[in-house]
């Protein structure tokens, strides 16, 4: 069974908010170049839920999640007087929100490399010092894993593919992105994005194939 | 053809891939169940995948990211933001304050106009205004010297001429100033001792 949407908030929202609802992405921005408060809110608004589903898919863990929104936000709008008209909004946003996740995935990485000590430590007392609880880590993953929200068996699946197929396929399934757009926004070649998407799907398919039984 | 389908040669039908040899494939597809069973298997998986949901992140994540962006305003922006903010909501009160705010204007206009045609009288009166008003201030500045310091303060003060005043001004400065230091430091110096 496919976890339920959390609920979004349903704010008032204030009447020059309203109005900004209808603009373009380009608009908002420009009236965010220009300093308008709401423009930066209805930016957020817009796409808080997109880049937060990306990154919780690719990090698993609710609250580094919106630690890791929260830096992909403050990256693109205190920069937002860089941002170029021909690219779209959602392509920087997505590429910074990936980029932000690849790199914590990598440091998460390189601490669970570091599991058995530090490859520095030279004496039996070093390695001692510099290694961590294994079990402790390991329980907290599977219950990552097995969490209400990536219950089901496609979110299970999902949270076992490579963290590169793993963005290519949110951006092509749950945010709708062409092939062409995937690549620009991963700076990838346009065949590597398509390998990756099949590969992944291939994956997903074999995941899956128990629950025909 | 005489083998079933690759996984990648599935992915390109459901793709909806045009190019060479896709029709080969889909010929394939027609006569074989099998290939048509994992390509169902496959059709499945993307549709399940299209229809995964977005995640909302907790009602704190905007006021806290608000709270951490830096939103640069420009001085127009602000000045006209406030400006609405006075405004009236109300359709008729906006038309009301807009009668309101044209008849200042010309009230205000009209004043700075009868003020023009008759120059040399408001510089007369200006300059009869400001010379009373600069007597009052040094006749009320000595009655305060003369009540504090005493007459011959005042007489001094008088005969030193505005250097003189200056130099009093400052030692007086100085004075007040190093009391206020000396005052903090035996403060400080107590709060220690009874710490």
């Amino acid at each position: 069974m496919a976890p339920p949407p959390l609920p979004s908030p349903a704010p008032s929202r204030p009447q020059a908010l309203l109005e900004l609802t209808n603009l373009p992405d380009a608009d908002v921005v420009a009236l965010a170049q220009a300093g308008r408060e709401s423009a930066y809110r209805e930016l957020i608004r817009r796409y808080e839920r997109p880049v937060f589903s990306l990154i919780f898919r690719m990090v698993r863990d609710r609250e580094i999640a919106e630690d890791l929104s929260q830096e992909t936000f403050i990256k693109v709008l205190n920069h937002i007087d860089r941002y170029r008209p021909e690219f779209k909004l959602s392509s920087w946003l997505f590429k910074i929100a990936n980029n932000v996740a690849i790199d914590h995935l990598r440091k998460r990485h390189l601490r669970t490399v570091s599991i058995d000590g530090s490859p520095h430590a030279a004496t039996a007392a070093e390695i001692e010092a510099t290694s961590f609880d294994v079990e402790a880590r390991g329980e907290s993953a599977l219950e990552e894993m097995e969490s209400k929200e990536l219950g089901s068996a496609i979110e299970r699946a999902i949270t076992r593919l490579r963290p590169e197929y793993r963005a290519c396929i949110m951006l092509r399934h749950v945010e709708g992105r062409s092939y062409e757009e995937i690549a620009t926004t991963l700076d990838l070649p346009l065949g590597t994005v398509k390998t990756y998407i099949h590969r992944a799907r291939h994956e997903l398919r074999r995941a899956l194939e128990h629950l025909k039984e | 053809m005489e083998r079933h389908l690759l996984p990648n040669e599935i992915e390109l039908i459901l793709d909806g891939e045009e190019g060479f040899g896709i029709t080969q494939l889909k010929a394939h597809l027609r006569d074989c169940a099998p290939c048509r069973a994992s390509l169902d298997e496959a059709r499945a998986v993307v549709e399940a995948l299209d229809h995964l949901p977005h995640f909302s992140p907790s009602p704190q994540f905007a006021p806290k990211l608000m709270a951490r962006v830096q939103v640069f305003e420009p001085w127009h922006v602000a000045a006209l933001d406030s400006a609405r903010r006075w405004l009236p909501q109300s359709r008729p009160l906006r038309v009301v304050a807009g009668v309101m705010a044209a008849s200042m204007a010309l009230a205000v206009s009209l004043g700075a106009v009868f003020l023009a045609t008759r120059f040399d009288q408001v510089l007369f009166f200006g300059t009869l205004a400001a010379s009373r008003g600069r007597e009052a201030l040094v006749a009320g500045l000595g009655d305060t010297v003369a009540a504090l310091f005493g007459d011959a303060a005042l007489d001094a003060l008088r005969t030193a001429g505005p250097m003189g005043m200056t130099i009093g001004l400052t030692a007086f400065l100085v004075v007040v100033a190093g009391a206020a230091l000396g005052l903090r430091a035996l403060a400080t110096a107590s709060r220690r001792r009874r710490a």
